[in-house]
């Protein structure tokens, strides 16, 4: 969980992000009334750095963690660009556009990014406006104060964890 | 570090940094063909026409439930080239741990030396503390004829206290040794953060 400044209330992480199932939940409904209402076709939500939070919409073809990892990566190298140019602002997308679907690709928030995959009979700037309130949305469910439940308070982090990883590791790998 | 309570997954991401040709690449090569398929990602290489890393390489794993959460461990590699200068830093942002993989041979003290320098700088400004973020050096390519031994790169790296291990990637040598070296030391380092 994370709090106004975006620290962590539960578990204290100085990079990371731990995101409870009611601040899903609630990411979960914004996403499903941006598909319904562009309408789109298929959303994925990521960290900043490419992890999944949520899809909605069948794409099942998709390997969502790659596309999680680039995502993150198209998103990064264009704010990069923008910085260098000076033309940095937030809540920053980027439009891809092809033969029957366009893309958007958004900020939501410091944490999160996420793609829209819609039709190209949908008018660009419907999309975009309507992307770009669910982004600001998004962000600020992300970053409000929410109460942990009994579950999600416990640390997933007890134990000798280094051991339990290893034996993790070992059962995946073969010589 | 993100963990979902939804999908009840605790995700992970470590960093391959290092010079160009040390085997950053290679050692995701060999993961990857090490792991079972069901438990993976596909290698996915964002690669110039030469074959050359271009932005980055990126394989997950999965790993079994541990605390009734699923690890998920994002591997990446950065492009080694000095040209890829701004590129690098971007993939380290949010790392969780980073593996330098140092090239052993002789001919190549100045390229580590470089690399290890710039990926301080790059943590620094990422606010990525290297006294506190799990490094672990690799020398990698110890078979080649002018490899250099370890205790000398570790002088030239000022590297010390880091763990290191040596490695012969392409035939996979050192490379699982690496990669359970740097999660203990991720997953110790969070554990430590959050107790």
């Amino acid at each position: 969980m994370v709090d106004q400044t975006g620290e962590s209330t539960k578990i204290r992480l100085r990079g990371g992000l731990s995101l409870t199932v009611v601040q899903i939940n609630q990411i979960q409904k914004s996403i499903n009334r941006l598909m319904e209402i562009v309408p789109a076709q298929y959303i994925l939500l990521v960290d900043t750095s490419g992890q999944l939070v949520t899809t909605a919409g069948d794409k099942s073809m998709i390997d969502s963690s790659i596309l999680g990892s680039l995502i993150a990566a198209d998103l990064a190298a264009s704010q990069e660009i923008a910085r260098l140019t000076g033309e940095f602002q937030e809540y920053q997308m980027i439009l891809r556009e092809g033969d029957r679907t366009n893309i958007i690709i958004s900020e939501a928030g410091k944490h999160l990014a996420f793609l829209v995959l819609f039709s190209r009979e949908t008018p660009i700037g419907w999309a975009r406006k309507l992307i770009q309130n669910a982004a600001k949305e998004i962000g600020a469910f992300v970053v409000q104060p929410v109460v942990a439940t009994q579950e999600e308070q416990i640390s997933p982090t007890e134990g000798n964890l280094p051991g339990l990883f290893n034996d993790a590791l070992d059962q995946l790998w073969k010589d | 570090m993100f963990i979902n309570w939804q999908l009840r997954q605790i995700n992970l991401k470590v960093v391959y940094y290092g010079p160009a040709l040390s085997g950053k690449t290679t050692n995701l090569e060999q993961i990857h063909a090490r792991i079972d398929p069901t438990r993976r990602s596909d290698l996915v290489s964002l690669k110039t026409y030469e074959d050359r890393t271009l932005y980055f390489d990126f394989l997950q794993l999965e790993l079994g439930k541990i605390n009734g959460l699923t690890p998920k461990i994002q591997l990446y590699t950065v492009p080694g080239q000095a040209f890829y200068e701004a590129s690098r830093r971007l993939v380290l942002r949010g790392a969780d741990g980073v593996v330098f993989v140092a090239d052993s041979g002789s001919n190549r003290i100045n390229d580590n030396v470089d690399s290890w320098q710039n990926m301080k700088k790059h943590l620094i400004s990422l606010d990525l503390d290297s006294d506190h973020l799990p490094v672990i050096v690799q020398f990698n390519k110890q078979d080649l004829p002018n490899a250099l031994p370890a205790a000398f790169l570790q002088n030239i790296l000022n590297c010390q206290k880091y763990k290191s291990i040596l490695s012969v990637a392409n035939i996979g040598q050192g490379v699982f040794d690496t990669l359970k070296a740097i999660i203990s030391g991720v997953v110790a380092n969070i554990q430590s953060e959050t107790m």
